[in-house]
């Protein structure tokens, strides 16, 4: 990393062609990625990033430049090519820095861990999956952990760094009877350290990846159908991720592509919706204690009691939004991608209702216990999302588990139908989410709730 | 920080001093341009150099990797690999290509790459103004992008293999957004290599994929027979693809394990994997092993899944020259260029012979509504309600459903436009197929 007089002359040099704003932002991760296959170590590799770029601003043209030399001639250089985008007279210059460091957030490093402790999660997530029926016929395990260290500097004066542990144990299973093949999936995450383990037991994920996969293999396909669904905590809060909060990113606002543009203070959900995006909570998948540009995280209450509250900005999002206060949102999968607004964590806080009552009165429909994933259109709203494990629901009870629903619909429409949100419960499930600044680890999560219809997809079962 | 070359011959002589039987260094550096253009402004402006070293280490007979973007420590790199390499427990035996020749081929002409950043810059501001004057209903673009790419990899080992490959890539990629009656639609066209100087047909046909979405609603649920569009298929075909893969079959997470030499697919489907495709030639794969063409699907059978040197000395057999890696991991299984071979029936005859139906164009949340172990997709789809051989008005809201092994035996004709999808490491074709019947879910 580059001292502050160095950073300093990049700075002013990414300004001398006009710019109004220049930032350098500098990585150094390392990586460690284990694959166990049927028992068995399949494959270990170990990566370190290592990369500087640097942006500049004149009011919303945008140049970015990166590379993975860091030394400092380079980084000059590379100063100089983003400057090479902005045409007029030099009027900034970097006075001094208020230096800002996230805390450390780190017990165990994974510098001190060994490939046999890791090994370790494997073998025992595996065997549980095995042992949990005789109809698992394949687990695959990962384990992975990253350490980042990046530091981001500006010409306001912002220098920030930050320390960002993560560690995740995906398990995915195989169930097969003759022809037919299932698979289940489990894959919690933490932004800790290796500590991370006390948390995560290795063995829960193996038997819940098992179960998913042994239910659907035992499942008659789903109906296709509009009905009321009820959708389970956790990553089921990916409905809200997909279907709304992509569309507040300024990203799509700054640039009129998003339905919910122009919405600021008005209802664009059913008054029980509170959703919030909350990047402090500590030792999350999500969480990060400054964003990209060097801003504070922290927790913002996107709707509240169904009102709009505010959108996720920043920087160059709040230029192109009339001066949209910053969010502490900006983030970067790494030094290859210039930053843009973004999630953390993302969530509907806890509502009132009971969370038996609203499968009881649902009449017939859907229970969707365990989500996949999905996407979003953020101009039109239109969104999809699979159903890893779900149940069809008939008479206000749950009639027997289906295999291949789907989910699709309008993010403002189903905000609206959303007719139950549970008292208690809230969970969050880790996921990575791509956009236009790659691909960053996200929390989603809610509480159980209701949504009173939604097109169900599926290969038009019979029950 | 130390040369390629410094750095490679230090790597290898730890690599022999701590007991490594063979090493192998596979070298990416890149350099990317990209403008984008929006409201006759510049938008976005990037100039990216990146570069990084995979170490592969043949420890005790298994193989270790490390990789970095650091050219500073080999000795730490090498211990890492060996690290990794003791952790592995797998017995498969793990070939490394050595020294070879490999067939000259002729490189596509790359003409973006000769232009100066302002003329790049100028000629995304013509395309988009050419987009917006093209129809009255487009309101803005999302993307109005240039990107041009070169890049170098380096694949040498301590086997005397010296594999070096340039490749020189250019891409325009359009998103105009249009309105009709208060609704607002989009869509967005990727051209590569010379077809991104051809404005006017590129225009032309992002214009037609977001206005045909007018007007549309879903269809009632039920069976329906289907045309999957030639875009469509090839990016159905890409997410199915690992089920081709030798290293899922042999990790029981593929239905085709073992069942090279029968059927299934419709007699009419022959599936190719041709490295040396005009378009996108290559003269060996991320191991180094010479490319070879060959029919994955012939006339419906299954005559081959898609080896590396591991899976091939594995199941007995030869590298298909598909092995393939990301700069930083594994050695992996990929297809080259993997496409379904067009048929005679142009695509005006297909609809005529579907008669009444569904045309599905477009399908996404293929990494969500889709299992390539099971086979099975439930998918968000837009398309066109057809009667008589006619289209009759525009769908979406749909999900399309079914399983990807059933599908390939109901395809009963296979059209000539065949069309490749997004460039990638590996590319995905496929022209119009006429399916007898998929699920539809909609009102």
């Amino acid at each position: 990393m580059l001292d502050r007089s160095a950073v300093n002359a990049v700075l002013n040099e990414a300004l001398k062609t006009g710019g109004d704003y220049s930032e350098l932002f500098m990585q150094d991760s390392d990586f460690n990625n284990i694959r166990m296959v049927d028992g068995k170590v399949d494959s270990a590799s170990y990566q370190r990033r290592v990369g500087a770029g640097v942006r500049v601003l004149k009011g919303t043209r945008c140049a970015y430049a990166y590379t993975a030399d860091t030394s400092e001639a380079a980084i000059m250089e590379t100063a100089r090519a983003a400057a090479a985008a902005i045409e007029g007279v030099p009027e900034y210059s970097v006075r001094s820095f208020e230096v800002r460091k996230g805390a450390p957030g780190y017990e165990k490093k994974f510098a001190d861990v060994t490939n046999d402790m890791r090994i370790e999660l494997l073998r025992s997530g595996t065997a549980a999956a095995r042992a949990y029926s005789g109809e698992i016929t394949q687990v695959e395990a990962n384990y992975l952990d990253a350490d980042h260290r990046i530091m981001v500097a500006n010409s306001n004066g912002v220098w920030a760094e930050d320390r960002r542990p993560r560690t995740r144990l995906i398990i995915e299973t195989v169930a097969m009877n003759g022809t037919e093949a299932q698979t289940g999936y489990s894959a919690p995450g933490l932004g800790k350290g290796f500590e991370a383990y006390r948390e995560l037991d290795p063995a829960a994920i193996g038997r819940e990846a098992a179960r998913i996969a042994v239910t659907m293999l035992h499942a008659p396909e789903c109906p296709a159908d509009s009905v009321p669904v009820v959708i389970e905590s956790g990553f089921g809060g990916v409905i809200l991720h997909e279907a709304c909060v992509h569309s507040l990113e300024a990203t799509s606002v700054g640039r009129g592509n998003s339905e919910f543009c122009g919405k600021l203070g008005q209802q664009i959900a059913s008054p029980i919706v509170t959703a919030v995006d909350d990047g402090t909570l500590p030792g999350a998948w999500g969480s990060i204690a400054y964003d990209d540009e060097g801003t504070p995280s922290r927790r913002n209450v996107l709707i509240e009691n169904g009102i709009l509250k505010t959108y996720l900005v920043d920087l160059l999002g709040s230029r192109r939004m009339n001066g949209h206060p910053l969010t502490g949102s900006s983030r970067r999968q790494d030094y290859t991608f210039a930053p843009t607004s973004r999630m953390t964590n993302t969530f509907f806080a806890e509502g009132k209702d009971d969370p038996e009552e609203m499968i009881r009165s649902m009449g017939e429909g859907l229970y969707a216990a365990n989500m996949g994933g999905g996407s979003v259109n953020p101009l039109t709203g239109e969104f999809n999302f699979a159903v890893l494990e779900a149940y069809w629901v008939r008479d206000g009870r749950i009639l027997t588990p289906v295999r291949g629903a789907t989910l699709i619909g309008k993010g403002s429409e189903v905000l609206m139908k959303i007719d139950r949100i549970a008292n208690s419960g809230l969970a969050l499930a880790p996921g990575m989410c791509g956009s236009a600044s790659g691909s960053v680890p996200v929390n989603v999560g809610q509480p159980r709730i209701r949504v009173s219809e939604i097109t169900v997809g599926g290969k038009g079962g019979k029950l | 920080m130390m040369t390629f070359d410094e750095f490679k011959k230090k790597a290898f002589d730890i690599s022999a001093e701590l007991g490594c039987e063979a090493a192998e260094v596979y070298f990416n550096d890149g350099e990317t341009f990209s403008v984008n253009v929006l409201g006759g402004e510049l938008d976005e402006y990037s100039v990216e150099h990146s570069f990084g070293l995979n170490l592969r280490v043949i420890y005790g007979g298994r193989a270790g990797y490390a990789y970095t973007e650091m050219l500073d420590d080999p000795r730490a790199l090498v211990l890492r690999a060996v690290d990794n390499a003791k952790a592995v427990e797998n017995d498969d035996v793990m070939p490394m290509q050595g020294k070879c020749e490999y067939r000259q081929i002729a490189k596509p002409e790359c003409r973006a790459s000769g232009l100066t950043p302002t003329e790049k810059i100028a000629y995304a501001e013509k395309l988009e103004k050419d987009l917006m004057a093209a129809d009255p209903r487009v309101i803005r673009t999302m993307y109005c992008a240039i990107q041009t790419t070169k890049s170098t990899t380096r694949l040498h080992n301590t086997l005397g293999l010296e594999a070096d490959n340039t490749e020189e890539l250019s891409a325009s990629i359009l998103c105009p957004i249009m309105q009709q009656d208060g609704v607002v639609k989009d869509s967005f066209i990727v051209k590569t290599g010379n077809e991104l100087f051809d404005t006017d047909a590129m225009i032309k046909e992002v214009v037609r994929k977001v206005a045909d979405q007018f007007g549309a609603s879903p269809v009632p649920s039920g069976e329906y027979s289907i045309i999957m569009q030639n875009e469509a298929m090839a990016n159905m075909l890409a997410a199915f693809s690992p089920m081709f893969s030798a290293d899922n079959a042999q990790k029981g997470m593929s239905l085709l394990a073992g069942r090279e030499g029968e059927t299934i697919a419709a007699d009419c489907v022959t599936l190719m994997d041709d490295p040396f495709y005009k378009e996108y030639p290559r003269a060996f794969d991320a191991e180094g092993v010479p490319s070879v063409t060959k029919e994955v699907i012939s006339k419906g059978v299954l005559t081959t899944l898609l080896h590396n040197l591991q899976t091939a000395a594995k199941a007995g057999t030869a590298s298909t020259s598909n092995a393939g890696r990301g700069a930083s991991g594994p050695v992996t299984v990929a297809p080259s260029n993997f496409y379904i071979v067009p048929g005679e029936t142009d695509y005006d005859s297909l609809l005529g012979r579907m008669g009444s139906g569904v045309v599905i164009t477009d399908v996404s949340g293929l990494h969500a509504g889709l299992n390539p172990v099971s086979g099975d997709f439930s998918l968000i789809a837009k398309g066109q309600l057809v009667e008589g051989g006619r289209v009759v008005r525009a769908v979406d809201q749909i999900t399309v459903a079914g399983n990807f092994l059933t599908m390939m035996k109901n395809i009963a004709v296979v059209g000539s436009d065949l069309k490749f999808g997004m460039p990638g490491m590996s590319r995905f074709g496929s022209p119009s197929l006429l399916i007898e019947k998929l699920m539809v879910s909609g009102e």
